[in-house]
């Protein structure tokens, strides 16, 4: 009898906990991340060579460039509460919780994450590339993402790395139209902490919101920017342009590192790079 | 009561044994797969072996199905290309083009690499970006240049094949085919390939064959002026060196400074060994020289100047100055380095 009872009350007790959440407010909405590519503010518009309706930048050293390619991966999203409290969102599983933003591809410059638990955030965290753990091309894992950055208009695996390409960007320098191309990806080996050799350019960004985010009765958007005049004329470095960086061959040294913390922040003075946040809709 | 009770457990083993196979359509966990390690008869005198190896030791089935694998077609895209297309044994494991090619023609960066002796390498290909032989195999599955697939794709081929799947069970104690499995037992197969039975090597163990003269003369020329990069019984020290080689007019040539994006690694690459040279041709890391006399006509004529051209050219005008007879005598002694049983 006393059995019955005490079910009794944990029957009353688990209604009332549902109950409680049982009111207007949904438990969790969607949070949409917008993607704004610029050149100090304006929107670029991709070009091939010698294209008139590109949008053109000039750098710090006074050079003009302009892309006709334009994309990078962001992963490892997390949303910090007004408590600090951090919520990462699938950050172990690039299925659900990586992106490739293609400048060419409406459709990607939008990022909708769901099932973000009711609470007003003032803080977003995410990385410029794949962290050293999950960067390894595993296709059995991560089918899903693995095909949508190996598509052949996406190319985003860099397969003697075997990583994936974390920024790559096409385009033109210049009087004369030069070619100027730029990737980036890790060479990294080891184990965390234990690095053997080789370059990270996982970069992870932190950006505090000018307003919270509300989710519950609305599904914020955060519209972030990136302003890639940051390439060439970023916080850590002034570039110019030359036959000895403007192409893979010694971007992908030493350079290579000179772009990336530029895009990506070095890390320790700067850890937004190239990326502010433009305004946040509730 | 002690009867009952072993009944008990023969009852339970039973049940355990039952469930097992339910919810599978095999029943491999309980069974005990016989698959001895590999004696890989390791040469006195060789350098350390990778540490890596230690974590996947090669066994019977693990090496006999990392070689099926190894010739097998399937691992390309259209069928047409396998690792043992660029790596033909009577190549020392290496192939005959200047630089790799893949399926449909397509051409790649580099000279395919002779695969022997990987197991006391401490880091692979020519800029040693990889250092776990295990990691290796995916790269030329999945480049364009080479076999353009998925290790999905790859799977999905072989996963029916019967014998491949009882391979992997017994190699892997009964775990079906996965990624994993594939690279593991490349690798197991590639570490067996070990060359160690030239004649320098009979000679060294006093096995009863001599040099001849001009070997012998070769070989002092080479302790001489060749020794301090091609030495250790890999003749590799396994460094990285800028010799003022002909540069690659690809844009994606960095060599190693591509791996460690450091500009003093700028076009760099591991000293390579001198095992099995004979077999090898075309020699750099594009394949710039046609034969061993070219290659030391070059060294001896002077290279092109670099930065970080190393100290050693850099100490003699940019050369290693060789009169006519010595490379005659240099190439023989080179040649007593082939090891026909390896290659056969």
């Amino acid at each position: 009898m006393k059995t019955i009872k005490n079910y009794f009350l944990l029957a009353i007790a688990s209604l009332t906990i549902i109950s409680c959440s049982d009111d207007d407010t949904p438990v969790a909405n969607n949070v949409t991340l917008e993607f704004n590519n610029t050149f100090k503010g304006t929107p670029i518009v991709l070009g091939e060579e010698a294209s008139t309706t590109a949008t053109v930048n000039t750098s710090a050293m006074g050079q003009d460039h302009y892309f006709s390619e334009l994309k990078y991966v962001i992963s490892n999203i997390r949303l910090i509460k007004e408590d600090g409290t951090e919520i990462p969102y699938n950050v172990n599983n690039l299925d659900n919780g990586a992106t490739v933003v293609n400048q060419s591809k409406e459709e990607t410059l939008s990022y909708v994450l769901s099932e973000i638990p009711t609470d007003n955030y003032n803080q977003i965290k995410f990385g410029l590339g794949v962290k050293t753990d999950l960067n390894t091309l595993d296709e059995v894992s991560f089918p899903e993402f693995y095909a949508s950055a190996g598509a052949n208009d996406t190319e985003m695996h860099w397969e003697w790395g075997t990583g994936y390409r974390f920024t790559k960007i096409e385009g033109f320098y210049g009087a004369d139209d030069s070619e100027l191309s730029f990737h980036s990806g890790s060479t990294i080996e080891g184990e965390e902490g234990n690095y053997t050799q080789g370059v990270d350019a996982y970069r992870d960004i932190i950006l505090d919101l000018p307003e919270s985010a509300n989710v519950g009765n609305s599904a914020p958007t955060i519209k972030i920017e990136a302003d890639f005049d940051a390439l060439l004329s970023g916080h850590t470095n002034t570039i110019e342009l030359g036959e000895d960086n403007a192409t893979p061959s010694v971007h992908s040294a030493a350079n290579m590192e000179l772009f990336v913390d530029n895009l990506g922040g070095n890390g320790s003075d700067d850890v937004t790079g190239m990326f502010s946040i433009i305004s946040v809709e509730n | 009561m002690k009867n009952s009770l072993r009944n008990l457990s023969v009852i339970f083993c039973f049940l355990t044994l039952v469930s097992c196979s339910s919810d599978d359509d095999f029943s491999y966990e309980v069974v005990l797969y016989d698959n001895p390690e590999v004696d890989l008869n390791i040469p006195e005198g060789f350098p350390e072996i990778n540490s890596y190896a230690y974590n996947n030791i090669s066994t019977k089935y693990g090496v006999e199905l990392g070689k099926k694998l190894f010739n097998d077609k399937q691992l390309s895209a259209d069928n047409t290309i396998a690792c043992a297309s660029c790596h033909m044994q009577e190549n020392a494991f290496a192939d005959h083009n200047a630089i790799g090619i893949g399926i449909e023609g397509r051409v790649g960066l580099r000279n395919a690499p002779p695969i022997q002796n990987m197991i006391f390498m401490q880091a692979y290909n020519w800029d040693g970006n990889k250092l776990e032989l295990e990691e290796q195999p995916l790269v030329p599955i999945i480049t364009y240049e080479e076999m353009d697939s998925s290790i999905v794709e790859v799977i999905e081929k072989i996963e029916n094949d019967e014998e491949y799947v009882e391979l992997f069970i017994k190699a892997f104690n009964g775990e079906g085919v996965t990624a994993e499995g594939i690279y593991n037992s490349i690798a197991q197969y590639e570490y067996t390939l070990i060359s160690a039975n030239s004649k320098y090597d009979k000679v060294k163990r006093k096995e009863g064959e001599t040099f001849t003269e001009s070997e012998a003369l070769g070989y002092s020329v080479f302790q001489e002026k060749c020794m301090s990069c091609h030495n250790t019984e890999l003749f590799t020290d396994q460094s990285y060196r800028n010799i003022g080689f002909p540069v690659n007019p690809s844009t994606e040539e960095g060599g190693r400074s591509r791996v460690t994006g450091e500009l003093e690694d700028y076009l760099k690459f591991r000293v390579p060994s001198l095992r099995n040279i004979e077999y090898t041709a075309p020699y750099g890391s594009f394949g710039q020289f046609a034969s061993l006399k070219e290659v030391l006509d070059y060294l001896s004529n002077g290279v092109l100047e670099a930065d970080n051209l190393d100290s050693i050219l850099k100490e003699n005008n940019n050369k290693i100055p060789l009169t006519e007879v010595e490379k005659e005598n240099l190439i023989a002694f080179m040649k007593t380095l082939s090891d026909e049983e390896f290659i056969n």
